[in-house]
Formats: C-alpha cells, structure tokens, sequence
C-alpha cells in the first residue's frame, strides 16, 4: 500500500465542507426507490406536478375535490415524484495506480472518497466498484452517511495491483449494474488494451458519465536518464531506452495526444473528462474543479 | 583425424574468443527502472525512430544485420580471391639457377640471384611444417646445396648464402640430379622405420626451378617423374655483349695477330657503343685499339626478319696488331648494362714459338708428303726425319728433354713401338705398344661413314672424300675417342693417357687418297694445333666458366700456384704423370698459374662466358622440356584461392542470427 495509508481518507474538516456539496445529475433518472431527487414520473410527492381528466380506475384519493366542488367534473391531480440518485463510483486499483509519488491509487482513493459522502449525504444511492483487469471487488447500494465507516474501510482495504482493462471491468459493471445514474470513473487511464473501448457500455446505460484522470508528476514530466530498462510495473514488459531531449520530448507529446484523444472522445459523447496530476491539491480538485465541472454543487 | 591447420585455428581462437568477451562486457548493461506503463514510451521510440532516419540506424540492429548481409552477398558477386602461395606437396626440389645471366642487375639494384634466392625463400616459408625440401644450385653442373631436410632456417639460409658463378646456364646434370634424389624417397610399403627416411612416405618430390629461364639445354631434358614448376624472376633485357672472340697468329707472319669479336645487341633499343683491345692491361698504340660499334635493337622473339633493316643487331670487329711477345690480350665493351659479365673478354697470347716436330718415316713418299706440309706449308722450322730403327736406338737425350718428349709432336708411319716418353704422338698405320691398345683383323672396301667433326683434330676435315682401301680395326680402351669410323670398326682415335696423347690412325697412308686431298693438310693443322699446343693457336688456353684445364707440369715443379681473377691465390700439389687439372674456374677472368721449377714457368689461362643464351638476359615466359612446354609463374604471383563461398556462409549466418533475433525481439 501506499505510504500516505496512514494519512485518514477523509478528515473531519474537510467532511463537513462535503456535507454541504450535493452531486447533480443533467439528466433526471428513475430510480427503483423513492429518493430526494426529482422524478420525471409524476408521484406523491408535495411538489404539484399538473392536472388531468380521471378515467376510471384512477386511483380516487387523488381526485382534486375542490374542482369537483366547482365544476362538478373530476379532475385529478398530479404530484411530482421525488427519486433517490444512482452514484456509481468506478475505481481503477491496477498495478499502475500504485506507481509514482504521491501515490495515484491513494489520491483517487480520496477522490472516490470524497464524491461518495456527498452522495451518502444527499441521501444517494452510492455503488462503489474497485477494478484491475476485471472487476475485483464491490459495495454497492450504501445510503445515508451511517455507512461512511463502511465506505471508508472499503476503500481503504481496495488492493492494488494486477493488469488494466477497463473494458472488461465497464462491460462487468454494465451487466450488474442497470439502474441509470452518475458514473465516475477514476483511472489513470494507461490501458494497453484500450481505456476507450469501455466507455460506450457507460453510454449505453444512459449515464451521466465523468472521467477523471490521475498521473503522477512522474508520467507527466519524467525525470529519468540514461539507457534505462524500462519495466511495466502490471505486465513486466521491457522497453529499452536511451533517454534524450528528443526522447522525452516525444513521450511528452504523446502522453498529451494520448490525453487530447479521451478528451476529445468524451466531448463529442457528452462524457465530462478531467485531467489531474497528484501533486494538485485533493481538497482543491473536489471543491473547485468538481464543481465547476458540475458534478457538484 | 589430423588437424592441417591447427595453429591457424589457434591464432584465431586467440583473436576471435577475447573479442567475444570485450563485446559481452561492453555490452549496454541497463538500469532497471519500474514505470506505470511503457505502452508511451514504446510509441515514443517507435515515433523517434520513424521520424529520425539516423537514430534508427544507429540502434536498430536488424538493419544493421541487412545491411551485413548485403554486404556479404555483394562481396560474394564480386568474386574476392586471397592471394595465398600455393601448399605443394610435401616433398619438394628447389632448383636454383646461379649461371651468369643470374648475375643481371634488375632495376632495384638487386641481381636476379638475390630476388631468386628471396623468392625460393618466401616459398620454403609457406611450405607446411612437415614437408621436406631439398635444394640445389646450378650453373653449368649442378652442386646440392642441401639434402631433404625439414628445418626451414637453415634451408633459408643456405638459399641466401648460395654465390653466383659466371657459368653459362646448363640443367642437362641437375635435373637428372633432382629427379634421382626424388624418386629416391618412394614408399616401399612393408618397411617400417628404420632405414626409410621420414620422407620417404611422402612420394615422389615436386620440382621447383627458379631461373629466369636462360637454359641451353632444356629442350634436351626429360621430366620422368614428379612435376617442374618454373618461377620465373628478372624483368631486365637491356644488354650488349660479346658473344665470339678468337685471337689467331698469322701463318705466314707469326708476329701479326688477329682479334675477332663477335658484338651483339640483346636489347629493345638500338645501341652506339665503342669497344677498345688492351694488351696487359695497357691500350695499345695507334687510333685502331677503339672502335665504336652501332648496333640495332634485338629482333623481338615474335618476328622472323631483322627488326631494323638498316641496321643489325650484331657485328663483327676485328683487331689486328704486330705484337711478338706474348701476354694477355683484353677486349672490352664501353657500356654500362644490366649484365656485366659479358662486357669483357680476355686471351692469353704466347710469343710466337718454333715448334719442333719429329717425323719417323722410312717410307720417301710418306716422307716428302709430310716435309712438304709442315715446312713448306706451315712453317714448322725444326722438322726432323729419322729411320724407324734410328728412333729405336736414338739416345735419350736426343728424344727427352727435362722428363718430356724433345719434341711437340712425333709422327710415326708404320711403326709400332713402347718408346714414348711424354708427349704428343701420331701414329699412321702403327699403334703405341701400351696396355689396352691392339690391332686386330683387316677391314678392307669399307667407307668411311663417321667423323666426329666437333673434335678439334677433325675441324673443317672434309673426310666425305677421303678413300681408305683398308685398315685394321682398332681395340682401344673406353676412354679413348674415336675420329674417323667405318660401319663396324675404327679407322682413327685418340686416346689421352696421363702425360701422353696419341692419335691413332690404324691405316697405312699409302692405302689411302688422304694425302692427295685437302683434308690432309687441314687434319696436319689441327694435329700441330691441337696436339703439339703449337704457338699458332691459342684456343687451348681459354675456355667457358666452370670448364676444367689441364696443362703438363714441368720437371721439377713440386707446387703449383693459381692465381684467381680475384686475386686470390689457391695452391695445389703437383700429382704424379705431370699433368696439372684445376677446375675451379667458375668466374669469368684471367687464372695465371705459375710452377715453382727452376725455369719459373708462367701459363695464362682465360675463362669467357661467350653465351648468346646468356647474354640474351630478357627472362623466357616459358621453355621446352622434352616435349612439355613449362610455362612461367611470376616468382611473386601467388595462387588465387576463390573466398565467394565464404561470404556466401557468412550471408547465411547473419540470416540466421537476424531470424533469430528478429523473433527474440529483444531490442525495439
């Protein structure tokens, strides 16, 4: 595990700044339970929705009786429905999320962290999925903030390590996991088998769907030299450099077409996408960036 | 399993094995280094290389490999050949020319002995270890200068201390020489050990000739067994040279002499030279001791008239001078060129000298026939005449003089006797009463079918006309030397006995037209010539390099002195029968001998190459042997071996390891 495990998650401070944050959806979901968010379904809640004729088998209790008073016709009256959110948090805990310093897993741990007590105290329905090559652990369905410990220990024990297929682990979530809703997925993004291959079957399941990608200052600006064996810390492939200007220039440039590529997928599919390293402020990402990307509020 | 080449697979193990490890310890020894993951960094090499041409071929190690076999298959299509010098086989016969022409100096200053004696050199190094090589040195006869031996250093330095001679090139002895000695080593199979030498295992021997083949006698020469190979050495064709001389007194007026000189021009280019007559040492007075000669170049080998019409390649010179006293008359040609040895010639002259001749005759026609050739026709001033009986009982004193006969030749008709005191005799119609000589039935009506004309004594004798009704067959000893044959016997012979020398012509003059024909007086000639080494002939005393001379002692004499054209001196003892054989002669020059008898007699002898074969210096490309022609190597041209085998291995090789690697794929 990373050398920050000692470090809490979450501390106190910082938790009752998330309380007063709530994630919001640009899609109104239906949810299978009845939740404080609003409901594209006409339901029982206070809000006044409409009115409408009654046909038979209505059921009467709804019948607006002061109309009938009035124009002795029967009308019933509709109320809005209020639907719990679906916040589905996909947690990449791969081999790479372990590699450089400050530690990716660590910082997207927090982020999970952070974005899932939001939703716990908005009353979310919160589903947190850790995945390597497939989809390694689960816990799902967690609601109101009593479960924190929960979500915390989850966390905390999520091991890290293994291969990275990220389709693999969507098309697992997919499966599973039918209800539409908000998905975030936190992923350093380096997968050979090809991250964007796993985001249609987001798509396909109506999702508000966020990406937010962690490197490490060390993948964005490395710092080595020399003729370097290069060992990949998931599947032991070597590459044998020799580190030049030219080199590193390249590999600069590549990481940022390799970045530039999922923004510009996710843009054209609706998908929010942000980049950060994990020398960036945790707090700052959640509060500020989050924010302003709308996935809080 | 025999390993031919062990110490060349020794030498590159020893180069090829620590280059191994220098490549494995500098081998790139990379840090390991852990990295999320290396699908960018991969791309971002993949990237640098297709974007920099000259990074790719700096890393990439499959091209480099392409480019290897390229290379290969390229080297292969240009057909590369080492220049290795052939591996005979492991007996061989180096036979070395060191006859005069040898002695030509090339144009780096070195004679042909030196690059001949290098070059069998450089081949007695490449030759395997094991091979056993024998060499032999020749001019006009062969001398072994070391028997089949396998330590290279000592052949080698035997090679390079062998000393040229002025000797004209003969192989006639030393190749039958070589032949001998090689064939001499052929296995007898069952004999193990003990007497058969190492080599003899090894078959028959190769022979290795290097000359540059200035051979008289090739064509004459038969290779029985083994092989000749030629290597050829010189380059050198400029000369100018003597290649006839004769000094002659005049019949009629003994104190005139006559100088003939044959000068020929062996070069490409046509020559003016002068030549100039010296008399011990001193040029003689008067405008006509130097003549200029002009000469054409050498008609090339290819043509069959005179290369230049107007002007031939050789001319004759005759010098001609009162002189009456003897010495040693020199020749010689102003010119520098590559061959020095036939620039000079030498003859020694003796005064003029009454020859005395005894003629024992009771026969007047005889008689008158032969006053009439030796006072009236050559001059002779002491003639005498006896009786057979008178000479049979003359005094000693009168026949001897200082333990030889009195006089220079004793002719005796029809008579046989034992009384021969040292010296010259001519016998008609008698034999000497010595051991092996007898007579033996009469053969009459036979002709006369041989001559040998190349005998001195038969020189210019016209015998086709010479009748002789009969004569007696001669038993002679095997040495003796037959002049005039019929079909089955001998009519005339000479037989040399130490201190004596008889002409024996078994038939009676009077049975015979021979002294009404001119033959008579031309053999009386070359009898007083020949035999009574008279004043008027001086070809006795010289002769070609590497001849023997002989020449009676003088009573008293114990020792001899010989002085070299060098200046050294060798002494020899004097042997019983009072004649004097010397046949260290093999340089050109003049060799004075002198005797220590109470008369200090003086005897100038004089070698002369007198070789056109030599003379004419420009290497031969090839020459006949029997009926084989032996074509010239280059003594510096070393075989071809093909390598494009080799390059076609290493391309197959470098496939392999690029396949290998290819699928290994270590390297991006």
């Amino acid at each position: 595990m990373s050398r920050g495990a000692a470090q809490p998650l979450l501390d106190a401070d910082f938790l009752a700044r998330l309380e007063q944050l709530e994630i919001i959806s640009r899609k109104i979901h239906a949810a299978r339970n009845k939740g404080e968010r609003q409901s594209k379904r006409k339901g029982e809640s206070a809000e006044f929705a409409d009115y409408r004729n009654y046909v038979p088998g209505d059921d009467i209790r709804h019948v607006d009786w002061n109309i009938y008073a009035r124009l002795d016709r029967l009308f019933l009256k509709l109320f809005l429905e209020e639907e719990e959110l679906n916040v589905s948090i996909l947690l990449d805990v791969s081999g790479s999320m372990d590699n450089g310093e400050p530690s990716k897993a660590r910082y997207a741990k927090r982020v999970a962290a952070a974005v899932a007590y939001i939703g716990l105290c908005n009353y979310d329905r919160v589903n947190l999925y850790a995945y390597a090559d497939s989809v390694v652990s689960t816990r799902s369905g967690l609601r109101s903030r009593r479960v924190l410990p929960q979500l915390l220990s989850f966390l905390e024990e999520a091991p890290v390590g293994g291969g990275s297929r990220f389709a693999a682990a969507a098309r697992q979530f997919a499966l599973r996991h039918t209800q539409k809703g908000v998905c975030l997925v936190v992923s350093d993004l380096l997968d050979k088998s090809g991250f964007l291959e796993g985001l249609p079957y987001l798509i396909g399941r109506q999702m508000d769907v966020y990406v937010l990608q962690v490197l490490s200052p060390q993948e964005m600006e490395p710092d080595l030299a020399g003729d370097l064996k290069l060992v990949d810390c998931e599947d032991g492939d070597v590459a044998e450099v020799t580190i030049s200007k030219m080199l590193l220039d390249r590999y600069k440039s590549n990481l940022q077409a390799y970045c530039e590529s999922i923004r510009d997928y996710c843009n054209r599919r609706g998908i929010n996408y942000l980049l950060t390293s994990t020398t960036h402020p945790f707090e700052a990402l959640v509060l500020t960036y989050l924010r302003a990307r709308g996935l809080v509020r | 399993m025999t390993l031919l080449s062990w110490k060349t697979g020794l030498f590159f193990a020893g180069i090829v094995i620590p280059l191994l490890l220098l490549l494995y310890f500098l081998k790139l020894r990379r840090q390991e280094r852990k990295v999320s993951s290396t699908y960018l960094w991969k791309k971002a090499v993949q990237d640098l290389q297709v974007n920099a041409p000259f990074q790719k071929l700096r890393r990439n190690l499959l091209l480099l490999l392409q480019l290897l076999l390229l290379a290969s298959v390229l080297m292969g299509l240009s057909e590369p050949v080492a220049n290795f010098m052939r591996r005979p086989e492991k007996n061989i016969v180096i036979l070395l020319d060191r006859s005069a022409s040898m002695k030509t100096v090339e144009r780096d200053g070195r004679t042909r002995l030196e690059h001949a004696q290098e070059a069998a050199a450089q081949f007695v190094q490449a030759l395997p270890d094991n091979s056993n090589t024998m060499v032999i040195g020749f001019g006009a006869t062969p001398s072994v200068v070391s028997t089949f031996t396998d330590d290279k250093r000592r052949l080698e330095r035997l090679i390079r201390d062998l000393e040229p001679t002025d000797e004209p090139g003969r192989i006639g002895e030393a190749l039958p020489l070589a032949i001998a000695y090689s064939s001499n080593l052929i296995d007898i199979p069952g004999v193990e050990g003990s007497t058969v030498p190492e080599g003899a295992t090894q078959g028959i021997a190769d022979i290795e000739l290097f000359s540059d083949g200035r051979i008289g006698d090739t064509d004459q020469q038969f290779i029985t067994r083994g092989q000749l190979r030629y290597f050829r050495v010189g380059a050198e064709s400029d000369n100018v040279g003597i290649t006839a001389f004769d000094v002659r007194r005049d019949f009629e007026r003994p104190g005139s002499l006559a100088v003939f000189v044959r000068v020929e021009n062996f070069g490409p280019v046509p020559v003016k030279t002068d030549l100039s007559i010296l008399l011990d040492g001193r040029r003689l007075p008067g405008a006509g001791s130097i003549r200029e000669v002009q000469l054409g170049a050498a008609a090339p080998p290819t043509t069959t008239g005179p290369a230049d019409a107007g002007l031939p390649s050789a001319q004759n010179v005759i010098f001609e001078f009162q002189h009456e006293a003897g010495g040693v008359i020199e020749v010689r040609l102003h010119r520098e060129d590559a061959f020095a040895v036939d620039n000079v010639v030498w003859a020694p002259v003796d005064p003029p000298r009454e020859l005395r001749v005894l003629a024992v005759c009771d026969r007047a026609p005889i008689q008158r026939v032969l006053r009439k050739a030796m006072v009236e026709s050559f001059d002779v001033r002491e003639y005498q005449t006896m009786g057979r009986e008178e000479y049979e009982k003359a005094a000693d004193d009168k026949l001897i003089l200082g333990g030889r006969s009195a006089y220079d030749l004793v002719v005796l008709d029809d008579h046989d006797t034992n009384r021969l005191p040292p010296g010259n005799y001519l016998f008609f119609g008698g034999v000497p009463k010595i051991d092996d000589v007898s007579i033996g039935d009469e053969v009459a009506g036979d002709p006369i079918i041989f001559a040998r004309q190349d005998h001195p004594l038969m020189r210019h004798v016209a015998y086709e006309g010479v009748f002789i009704a009969r004569w007696r067959a001669l038993q002679l000893p095997k040495h003796a030397v037959s002049l005039l044959e019929g079909p089955d016997t001998v009519a005339m012979a000479m037989l040399t006995d130490p201190g004596h020398r008889y002409v024996i012509a078994s038939f009676d003059l009077l049975d015979s037209n021979f002294t009404l024909k001119e033959a008579f007086p031309m053999f009386l000639q070359n009898a007083l010539g020949y035999l009574a080494s008279g004043g008027l002939l001086e070809a006795r005393r010289m002769m070609r390099p590497g001849d023997t001379f002989t020449m009676n002692v003088p009573a008293d004499a114990k020792k001899v002195k010989i002085e070299r054209p060098d200046g050294s001196i060798d002494e020899e003892p004097v042997r019983a029968g009072g004649l004097l054989s010397y046949a260290r002669t093999r340089e050109a020059g003049v060799y004075r001998v002198q005797f220590d008898d109470p008369a200090r007699t003086k005897e100038v002898f004089a070698a002369n190459l007198l070789d056109p074969i030599e003379s004419s210096i420009a290497p031969n490309e090839s020459f006949t042997v029997g009926t084989e022609a032996v074509e010239s190597v280059l003594a510096e041209t070393k075989i071809n071996r093909p390598l494009w085998p080799y390059a076609v291995m290493a391309g197959l090789c470098i496939l392999l390891i690029e396949w290998w690697i290819y699928n290994k794929r270590v390297m991006i």
